[in-house]
């Protein structure tokens, strides 16, 4: 089913990924085998994508705002210590022992980065960016939502698509020139 | 039956925890059993029931010994309130908590309703609960909304989201909240732990809404939070005008404890998470000692025994999370247009209830309303979870293009 949600600002955006990055780890949890893979693969696709939207557009936004720089470092760093996990996580594979523990471990970071931009980065971007420019960077959010998964479930057809578009950590290299290409 | 009269429990001197033993380990963000949720919320509302009720005492009493010793069981129940509340995880949001505690509303109310002995006060009951479960679907909404998030992730399908008694048409006059209490000398002792356990459950909702609201930045999320913490005010009004205000204070302090050794002892006996059972186990103890020395004071200053209060036959069957459903369908295509005048029931609108509906709506659309409406604009529909089928009122089956769980 189409994500009938319209998207107001570039931060409702990045709240329904916030939502769709959750429900693929319960996915990924309560999943085995392909469709285990295949989920994982759409949760990795996923991460890449909304981590460079953020690093491209909203912590840099949030970075003229006052006094917030310690706040985006500390962001970032969260950022740079889940891509870590991600890293060994996407090396290993579903079926390495402890991949479990491992995600886990990488869902309660992401979980808790998540929300830390929820209640001390977005609602001090809503209050003091004018509504104006957060919309418009919505649409550089959706020219890197391109690059995330379309299948709501894994299915061949997307799956297909996804594949064409490479190795999954390679995708953020690309999400980054699609959000330039966007910005300017 | 388990009789909490019968056991010392943990002695008062060996209660009190330190830092470490504080700082306890929350429960998972994500992957928890909702009930496991609903009954640290439940308890947290008791034990805050609890600390405040012996403010109260102390304050209405003169006697400087009972007063030190109701300081230091304080203490204790604070303790006690920390921990149970801590268990909560901070990545939850203010309105993931919020749906939580309209599960407990709901769930806690029904299974009551189902319980109580007296007819009167089950009316009292069924008259909340579909107040409450309208609440869980107006939060569910806001909360799509806001946060891009399903409340199904919250109730996980235990419970259903849909249209109870109109919010909008839950604003009476407050004359009209106020209802008969039970007789203490004559009612099921049952009765009395009911009435405190909801009064407490409510009184806990009415005092986070009206503090959280606040915190949020959308116009739509504080007026909504506004509203309904009126109404939860009024459910405060309904539930403690039931208890019968001639219990002495002494026997109010009994039948708190008593109270809460019930729901400790009800909670250990279901709990599905391990180390949240432990705390369960481990308060019941403590809430053992708590009683000993209510029953002692009760003793003392009333030259009663403690059973004529409570009874001598131990506790009542174990209060339960459980599903619902059915019964609150039931209620939803009976009582819906149920309304309350004086100290009764009625159907129709009468004079007191529309001049209150016009002074406080003044010709606009309540929060709870538009919640609802500016929903269906942004989405193209309202957020329900109906598992067992189109919600039993027709009026109030979701409009075209509804989707459904």
């Amino acid at each position: 089913m189409p994500d009938k949600v319209p998207a107001n600002d570039a931060i409702d955006l990045l709240l329904a990924q916030h939502a769709r990055i959750e429900e693929l780890f319960v996915l990924v949890a309560g999943s085995a085998g392909d469709t285990r893979r295949e989920a994982f693969d759409d949760l990795v696709r996923l991460l890449s994508v909304h981590e460079t939207a953020e690093e491209e557009l909203v912590h840099p936004l949030s970075r003229t705002l006052p006094d917030s720089d310690a706040l985006v470092d500390d962001r970032l760093a969260e950022e740079r210590e889940a891509k870590e996990t991600l890293r060994t996580l996407v090396d290993g594979g579903v079926d390495a022992p402890g991949f479990d523990a491992g995600l886990l471990l990488l869902r309660t970071a992401v979980l808790t980065h998540a929300r830390y931009e929820e209640r001390y980065e977005f609602p001090r971007l809503r209050a003091h960016v004018p509504a104006g420019r957060l919309r418009g960077l919505a649409d550089a959010v959706r020219a890197a939502e391109a690059f995330a998964p379309t299948r709501p479930h894994p299915g061949t057809e997307s799956a297909a698509a996804n594949l064409a578009l490479g190795p999954v950590l390679a995708v953020a290299d690309r999400v980054r020139d699609a959000i330039r290409d966007a910005s300017s | 039956m388990f009789n909490p009269l019968d056991h010392k429990g943990i002695p008062l001197d060996d209660q009190i925890r330190n830092w470490r033993e504080l700082n306890v380990e929350p429960i998972d963000p994500e992957a928890v059993d909702p009930y496991t949720r609903c009954r640290i919320i439940a308890m947290n509302g008791i034990e805050a029931e609890a600390i405040m009720f012996s403010h109260q005492f102390a304050r209405n009493c003169g006697d400087d010994d009972v007063k030190r010793q109701l300081a230091y069981t304080r203490y204790l129940e604070s303790q006690q309130q920390r921990v149970v509340n801590w268990l909560l995880p901070g990545q939850a949001s203010v309105l993931e908590t919020t749906l939580g505690y309209e599960q407990v509303a709901v769930d806690l109310t029904a299974w009551v309703a189902r319980h109580e002995p007296e007819p009167y006060l089950r009316q009292a009951y069924e008259f909340g609960v579909l107040e409450d479960f309208d609440h869980l679907y107006r939060y569910a909404n806001l909360y799509e909304m806001v946060e891009r998030r399903k409340a199904e992730k919250i109730v996980d399908g235990l419970t259903e989201v849909m249209p109870g008694r109109p919010t909008v048409q839950e604003h009476r006059h407050p004359f009209d909240e106020v209802r008969t209490p039970y007789d203490k000398d004559l009612v099921d002792p049952r009765s009395k732990l009911h009435a405190l356990t909801i009064l407490a459950a409510e009184q806990q909702v009415m005092v986070y809404y009206m503090n959280v609201g606040p915190q949020y930045m959308e116009p739509i999320a504080r007026q909504l939070y506004q509203e309904i913490s009126l109404i939860e005010q009024e459910h405060v009004t309904h539930y403690e005008s039931l208890v019968d205000p001639g219990e002495s204070w002494w026997e109010r302090l009994l039948t708190h404890e008593y109270t809460e050794c019930w729901l400790y002892w009800s909670f250990m006996e279901q709990e599905s998470d391990p180390r949240v059972k432990a705390i369960w186990e481990l308060h019941l103890q403590m809430e053992l000692a708590h009683l000993q020395s209510a029953a002692d004071l009760f003793r003392r200053h009333e030259g009663r025994e403690p059973e004529e209060i409570v009874g001598g036959s131990g506790l009542p069957e174990p209060l339960t999370f459980e599903p619902n459903k059915e019964y609150l369908r039931h209620l939803l295509a009976t009582q819906m247009d149920l309304n309350k005048l004086g100290e009764g029931y009625v159907r129709e609108a009468h004079e007191r209830f529309e001049w209150m509906q016009q002074q406080l709506h003044a010709g606009e659309q309540p929060p709870s309303e538009q919640v609802i409406e500016q929903h269906r604009e942004r989405f193209g529909d309202e957020y329900r979870i109906e598992t067992e089928g189109p919600h039993p009122v027709e009026s109030l089956r979701a409009k075209e293009g509804g989707r459904s769980a």
